[in-house]
């Protein structure tokens, strides 16, 4: 093997950082990217000279916002989910960014023709691709769920920060379905308020309408269009086709740039619009690849709602009728965020073990069957409903959450608590199971690990104190308080099933 | 799904023979097993492959990327390129969807042209025939010192030169001609707009000039 070219790149404090000089690196339109000795970590130098501008918005991203995004309680959380350009540097005049490499569950391990590529995030966002993809690398349902909820989460937190991604898609984002992560990369384009204006419109599917639809080329991306690009990943990564693409006809004689301009900017329509079946026409969308976008392009039988559960249909709605051409009335990340937390909570496992989607949303009815493969759900399904009290009440409202009851399911702090959840901020002490639920001799149970103050209240209004390790069985209406600490919940037990 | 249509014309022509035809082979080979990695490419690009020497023939016709099976290819007779181009106008009326109620129109056919030498045949009423028609990108490649820039300059505003025909920068031109296909299907920078435009093609590596 011939020796290794390898250069140094020099930061303004002065570290120095090791690079392979190659003679035909990997670009993108921007950068040429060379490798550490080690592969821990990139340089990635811009093939364009930088203006001013441009080095003081990479300077904020790599100093101030990266300290107060890592450098924080919970900081540790982050870096699983974005690749944060680490450091400006130089080398023979050329200015760069050193950024960590991407964490190897991020490269396809389980698909032998693309074994060693990163997983782009377009493979499993459209269900022609996915079908090609091995089932090891494919992912469950739940798992879909999770990448969905970690990006909600990174989005969520740059915006809290004042920053704009502004090219949100699947190309900047890896996803790993196989373990359920998600990283969002290529952050050296983030657009800081005041400091530089965006340099991409965005990537197609995912421009927001408003953006694509303005000629004069002055509205730009902002955390605005951030919210239709992460609302557009979100249905894509759970339901494998595009919100907006439902093969509607505008009229003869149009070329397709301008149907495109009408279908994803001009005048867009959601493809589950409830009143409105306009761009609903799938054969005329998909032609030939019909059968390859089978099932997922089935809108009754794999409807938002039907497939991803009521929280996130309603915020889909939102997001693809009331926001679309409103972007004050898109859902903000933490709504996602939040949908997603309770979507997880109403899975229930499939039976069938060559089940594709091996977990599906309860859909409250009498007998859950999974949309996936038709497997019926065998015995009782316990649901628990919450309720808890808002600040200075004493009574106990809905909180239109429930947990789906499975043996071996657990409850946690953030069910026990309405005002703790599981992100970034939570503690090792919070994360530990609190209690779980068993099936045991013909009855279910909820057993106690770690609550302090669980109590079943019987019928006549009075409670009864459960100890860890003491149970109480679950049947149709029994009542939980899970804690009287303040924000404590309720639970009311209700059984589908059979 | 929007389909991508692609259609590149070689030149088979006497010229080509021994190196270069294999290098073609070989191009052809690597674009499509590098397209076949790239997801994008994947789900939309249609290819299609027509080659001409003493006439024009489609050796592939226009198959969506998991179907398509690399051509032989085989230099003989003359350079065509008149001919070549009426035909491809004729492929992509046949082939090319039109918007319809029932179907949704492709993109804009894109069309690579390469070729070792200058046209035996008068080129202007293939030329007129294809200028009819409506193509996203369109790049001719004039490979080595005996094509004629110039002339392919009337088909397309994107001509690029290879200063030899051989191996080496044959495969680099197909490489580039790879990651333009891919990118035609990805990225609209900004002011940009509709794929296929000119600043939608990657830079070239050292063995191309973009003339």
């Amino acid at each position: 093997m011939p020796k290794k070219d390898i250069k140094i790149a020099k930061s303004q404090s002065g570290k120095s950082f090791e690079f392979v000089l190659s003679s035909d690196p990997p670009s993108g339109a921007m950068k040429y990217v060379y490798f550490s000795p080690k592969r821990d970590y990139v340089v990635a130098f811009f093939k364009d000279k930088l203006d001013p501008r441009a080095i003081a918005r990479l300077e904020s991203i790599t100093g101030k916002y990266r300290h107060d995004i890592f450098e924080q309680i919970g900081g540790d959380y982050w870096k699983n989910l974005y690749c944060w350009p680490e450091e400006i540097v130089e080398w023979e005049g050329k200015i760069g960014i050193v950024v960590p490499s991407y964490a190897q569950n991020f490269f396809f391990q389980y698909d032998k023709p693309r074994n060693g590529k990163e997983k782009q995030g377009k493979w499993f966002a459209s269900a022609k691709l996915l079908r090609i993809i091995s089932q090891e690398e494919r992912g469950n349902f739940l798992n879909y769920l999770r990448i969905s909820l970690k990006l909600a989460q990174a989005v969520r937190r740059m915006h809290a920060a004042g920053l704009a991604h502004s090219d949100l898609s699947y190309n900047n984002v890896l996803i790993d379905p196989h373990g359920g992560n998600a990283c969002i990369i290529d952050i050296d384009g983030l657009v800081v308020p005041g400091k530089y204006p965006p340099d991409v419109l965005g990537t197609p599917d995912f421009i927001a309408p408003e953006v694509l639809s303005d000629n004069t080329r002055e509205t730009l991306p902002s955390a605005k269009t951030d919210k239709h690009a992460l609302a557009v990943l979100i249905y894509m990564y759970l339901l494998h086709r595009h919100p907006l693409r439902g093969g509607r006809f505008f009229g003869p004689d149009m070329e397709a740039e301008d149907e495109e301009l009408l279908l994803m900017g001009k005048d867009p329509l959601y493809i589950e619009h409830p009143k409105d079946a306009r761009n609903r026409n799938m054969k005329r969308e998909y032609g030939n690849d019909l059968i390859k976008f089978q099932p997922w392009i089935d809108l009754d039988k794999f409807s938002a709602a039907k497939i991803a559960g009521p929280f996130l249909a309603a915020l889909f709605e939102k997001a693809f009728i009331d926001g679309l051409k409103n972007p004050m009335l898109r859902p903000a990340a933490e709504e996602w965020e939040n949908a997603l937390y309770k979507t997880c909570d109403r899975l229930l496992p499939c039976s069938n073990p060559a089940c594709t989607g091996k977990w599906y949303v309860f859909d409250n009815s009498k007998y859950p069957r999974c949309p996936f493969c038709g497997t019926e759900y065998k015995g009782l399904v316990p649901k628990l409903e919450f309720y808890s009290c808002r600040p200075g009440s004493k009574t106990y409202k809905p909180d239109n959450h429930q947990l789906m009851v499975f043996n071996g399911q657990s409850l946690s702090r953030w069910h026990v608590m309405n005002n703790i959840l599981p992100n970034e901020k939570i503690t090792a002490e919070d994360r530990e199971r609190q209690a779980y639920f068993q099936f045991h001799n013909g009855t279910w149970r909820l057993v106690n690990e770690r609550l302090t103050s669980l109590f079943e209240v019987l019928p006549d209004g009075s409670k009864v104190q459960k100890k860890a390790r003491e149970f109480i069985e679950l049947k149709e209406g029994t009542k939980i308080l899970l804690s009287t600490e303040a924000g404590g919940r309720l639970a009311i037990v209700q059984l589908a099933g059979k | 799904m929007r389909r991508l249509p692609v259609y590149l014309l070689l030149d088979v022509s006497g010229s080509m023979f021994g190196d270069a035809i294999g290098a073609v082979e070989n191009g052809v080979q690597t674009l499509h097993s590098a397209l076949m990695s790239d997801p994008h490419a994947l789900e939309t690009a249609y290819l299609s492959v027509i080659t001409f020497s003493d006439s024009a023939q489609q050796v592939v016709p226009l198959t969506e990327l998991s179907q398509f099976i690399p051509p032989q290819l085989e230099a003989k007779g003359l350079t065509s390129l008149g001919a070549a181009l009426k035909f491809t106008a004729e492929c992509a009326d046949r082939e090319v969807v039109k918007g319809s109620s029932r179907e949704a129109s492709d993109w804009k056919p894109l069309v690579y042209i390469m070729t070792d030498g200058a046209a035996t045949d008068n080129i202007d009423e293939g030329l007129a025939e294809f200028k009819k028609r409506k193509w996203g990108v369109v790049v001719a490649c004039a490979a080595g010192a005996d094509a004629d820039p110039d002339e392919l300059k009337k088909i397309t505003e994107v001509v690029v030169k290879l200063n030899t025909a051989d191996s080496t920068t044959l495969k680099a031109f197909f490489k580039w001609v790879t990651a333009s296909i891919s990118r035609s299907s990805e990225k609209i920078e900004r002011g940009g707009g509709e794929p296929g435009k000119l600043d939608m093609l990657p830079d070239p590596p050292q063995e191309i000039e973009i003339l």
